[in-house]
């Protein structure tokens, strides 16, 4: 992803999320928090802290949630691992997230939110 | 006063103490860039890196004990801005005892402390003092006022060597105990094994014999990790599991948990089931003086190969492995036993430096896109006496890092397998077949991308985007 596109996803979560987003660099990834995104109806929590890490090497972000988070059925999503990001742990659930650079990053949240949800 | 802790990695604290005990016509300063993380309970600055003035630097000035020129710190600051760390300024006052500032020192450190802070929010920043025993220092954390404050000082070399900020330690409970110890581990070892604290990951063949092992030693806490429960197959080589732990299919942290509070020797057990690294497990593990590792996979191995450098654990890893022998030769071995025992001090060789971890080794571990698609290594080969020998150098490499009973130097020559040698020392092989353990080495590799990264980056700086 270009510095460009990272800096314009930033300024779109910002506008969305407002005070409910941080931002880190770790090495050459920027890692960007958001405090409490809503997830689809049944979800347990309803809202989760998600994590976006931003590599100029890849084509489009990696989504994370807080490890714990439950799909409408009680479980975890069958593909779910739990991996350290930056020391910390986050749950990682698809890497199959349709989205490509140009398009807006919160198109890219709304989608990785719903393939939480589809990852039974 | 407030207090943190600063830790030094293998080889910048000789480094560091070589620049700022620099006998010259004025003093000398050290640059240290710093991450930090909140551990446990304490506020811990890790040193990442060391820059030093050039001797052109400074300026003879009446009544200080250094000056120099402002341009000096420009490419300090340019690279505590490019880094995202926080810079402290190090000097020396060359006595015992706990130094303290002059007015000279608190009004270089109001001055330039805020300049910092204003490049880089949210990263500690400050003025350390170093006497030849303890330090002192004021230092601004993010977000909080320049507060005089006193610094223990963890330096990492052949052994852990602490400069606490006060000498109140928990007593040895029960001395006598260790009567027979004490010729290797002297009485102020002993006091630190009391007031140690380490991490064990894995509860398996290994696992159970390093947490028996410490607990004997009389470390005084203990950090079990593991989230599986006692089946059958553990019976042969789980030290301390009985029948009934089988029968009741109890969690191999409880079986742990009852065998050190057995064994009595004053040791608290603080047990995690849970996986790696799930948070409550890392957490715990992040306020370990050092971590043993005996795991059954690649990636747990690399997740504490991180912790350890982040955050500045040193970090001993066992592993056996039992394989058969396709083709073995009449009335040869029908199997090879190989194993390894490493020791990782965080600025030494690390687990990517000597090729133990690859990307390639760790996506062979897996079927699948992540750690979900595990190939499963739970039915490989055990035996109890094998994994008792690798467990064993494990513990006295433990034992070796909390009391330095082999040596305490802090330079790179002082872990050196060999005069001269560019080999670290702390890379054993096992050879359960011949009944060896065979120190190999590591180097350490100035290119490693993993290194470069991760040793001492602390936790994220996590920040306002507008900021």
């Amino acid at each position: 992803m270009k510095p460009d596109t990272i800096a314009q996803a930033i300024r779109d979560l910002v506008s969305v999320y407002g005070d409910g987003v941080r931002t880190a660099r770790e090495g050459a990834r920027t890692l960007v928090s958001l405090s409490g995104v809503e997830m689809p109806p049944g979800c347990r929590p309803q809202t989760t802290p998600m994590l976006l890490v931003f590599d100029p090497d890849q084509p489009k972000p990696l989504p994370y949630v807080h490890p714990g988070q439950l799909l409408a059925n009680g479980r975890e999503p069958r593909s779910a691992s739990t991996q350290m990001v930056g020391g910390e742990s986050w749950m990682q659930f698809s890497f199959n997230i349709p989205w490509a650079e140009g398009q807006s990053i919160m198109r890219f949240v709304a989608a990785a939110r719903q393939r939480f949800a589809q990852n039974e | 006063m407030s207090e943190i802790e600063l830790r030094v990695p293998l080889g910048v604290g000789q480094a560091l103490r070589d620049v700022v005990f620099r006998r010259g016509r004025h003093e000398y300063v050290a640059i240290g860039l710093v991450s930090h993380a909140r551990l446990g309970d304490r506020d811990v600055l890790l040193l990442r890196q060391l820059l030093e003035f050039p001797e052109s630097a400074y300026c003879p000035e009446a009544g200080h004990g250094a000056a120099w020129s402002g341009a000096a710190l420009i490419p300090a600051i340019a690279a505590a801005i490019d880094l995202g760390l926080g810079i402290v300024v190090f000097h020396a006052h060359p006595h015992d005892g706990l130094p303290a500032l002059s007015g000279d020192d608190c009004g270089s450190a109001n001055r330039l402390v805020p300049m910092f802070r204003a490049r880089v929010p949210t990263r500690p920043h400050g003025s350390i003092v170093l006497s030849r025993t303890h330090a002192a220092g004021l230092v601004s954390m993010p977000g909080g006022d320049i507060a005089s404050t006193k610094i223990g000082v963890r330096w990492l070399g052949a052994s852990i060597i602490d400069w606490r900020t006060a000498e109140a330690r928990s007593a040895v409970p029960d001395p006598g105990s260790f009567a027979r110890q004490l010729l290797v581990v002297r009485d102020d070892g002993q006091r630190t094994l009391a007031n140690a604290r380490v991490g064990v990951g894995g509860l398996g063949g290994g696992g159970s014999h390093v947490a028996h092992q410490l607990t004997h030693l009389g470390v005084g806490e203990v950090i079990l990790v593991d989230a599986d429960r006692a089946s059958p197959t553990d019976r042969h080589r789980l030290l301390g599991i009985t029948r009934f732990d089988v029968w009741f299919s109890r969690r191999k942290t409880a079986v742990m948990r009852r065998v050190v509070r057995r064994i009595g020797m004053g040791t608290r057990c603080r047990t995690i089931a849970k996986r790696l690294p799930e948070p409550e497990a890392l957490e715990a593990l992040k306020t370990a003086d050092v971590i043993v590792g005996c795991l059954d996979n690649l990636h747990a191995r690399a997740d504490l190969q991180e912790l350890s450098w982040r955050f500045l654990i040193p970090y001993v890893d066992v592993g056996v492995n039992i394989r058969a022998i396709d083709y073995p030769e009449p009335d040869g071995p029908r199997v090879s036993i190989g194993g390894n025992v490493l020791t990782l001090i965080p600025g030494g060789f690390c687990m990517w430096c000597c090729g133990f971890l690859s990307k390639e080794k760790l996506d062979t571990e897996l079927d699948g896109p992540n750690r979900n698609y595990f190939e499963n290594r739970a039915g490989d080969a055990q035996v109890v006496s094998l994994n008792g020998v690798a467990a064993s150098q494990a513990v006295t490499e433990v034992l070796q890092l909390l009391t330095g009973f082999g040596g305490r130097g802090l330079r790179r020559a002082d872990v050196a397998l060999a005069e001269q040698s560019t080999l670290q020392r702390g890379f054993r092989k096992l050879d359960g077949v011949r009944g060896t353990l065979e120190e190999w080495g590591g180097t350490r590799r100035p290119d490693c991308a993993f290194c470069r990264s991760t040793l001492a980056a602390g936790a994220v700086a996590w920040a306002s985007p507008s900021s």
